[in-house]
């Protein structure tokens, strides 16, 4: 059976100071913390090398 | 982005003026002014300017419309809203001011009140952002300032990470490129539109037009 990554990141929003999760794969915004510190288990997001 | 007017409920379909780095404020404008609104506005305006951010209030245009109706669009158009708040000012102007905050809020802009040390936030705004008038005022409006040239970031990492979603990704940079006014931010948004054009419906290509024609 054929299976899809699913792509899924954090990023702190500068607003509120928490991070918040972002399922790339479906453009869908998952969640934002309540607590302080990152989720565990999900890459922090990281601009392109190539990004301007 | 389907946009419902405070005036007839009715869908915005115009096209109103983009104001990249410009700071919508509310406060009393009418009457008979106290001494420390006057004395934070102008502290106010001397602060922005050091950041090449313009302020305006609802009195800068004259459009010779429903007077809401201009305020409204003057909201759509600018990133920043400020609110100064005292103790003399009437409940009706305060009123006014927090309905102002509301717009601004349910649209996604970045906000915050200047309050003098006696005036209390009404309990259902205690998550409003909040500096007080007093000897650091300075200091936390720049903090405020930072933190906002901070958010243009997230909002364009964000656009990066939505890119499976083309709407949202465009609306990031919109409001990323009011912050800042960086025309790179603008080709972005250009970029994203037209290699996604089958993704926006009738009313979205018209939003997007509408910010891209924009000067």
């Amino acid at each position: 059976m054929a299976t899809t990554k699913i792509n899924i990141v954090q990023t702190k929003n500068p607003r509120t100071g928490k991070y918040v999760k972002i399922n790339r794969s479906e453009g869908r915004i998952i969640t934002s913390k309540k607590s302080d510190g990152p989720y565990k288990g999900v890459p922090i997001y990281r601009k392109p090398n190539n990004a301007k | 982005m389907i946009l419902y007017s405070p005036i007839n409920g009715e869908v915005l379909t115009d096209i109103f003026k983009y104001m990249p780095r410009h700071c919508f404020l509310m406060t009393q404008l009418g009457g008979e002014i106290s001494p420390r609104t006057i004395e934070i506005r102008n502290s106010l305006s001397e602060e922005l300017k050091k950041y090449k951010i313009e302020l305006i209030d609802a009195n800068a245009q004259t459009t010779g419309g429903d007077f809401l109706d201009k305020i409204w669009k003057q909201i759509l158009g600018v990133p920043i809203g400020i609110a100064i708040l005292t103790r003399e000012m009437s409940q009706t102007t305060v009123a006014n001011i927090y309905y102002e905050l509301g717009l601004f809020d349910s649209l996604g802009k970045e906000t915050i009140v200047i309050k003098t040390e006696d005036f209390d936030i009404p309990s259902d705004s205690i998550r409003t952002e909040y500096i007080k008038y007093n000897y650091i005022f300075n200091e936390k409006l720049r903090e405020f300032i930072n933190n906002v040239f901070e958010r243009k970031v997230h909002y364009t990492d964000m656009a990066d990470i939505l890119s499976n979603d083309p709407i949202l990704s465009f609306d990031y940079i919109r409001r990323a490129y009011l912050i800042s006014g960086e025309q790179s931010l603008k080709n972005k948004a250009e970029d994203i539109f037209k290699s996604n054009k089958n993704s926006f419906n009738d009313h979205d290509a018209k939003f997007a037009r509408g910010f891209l024609i924009s000067k």
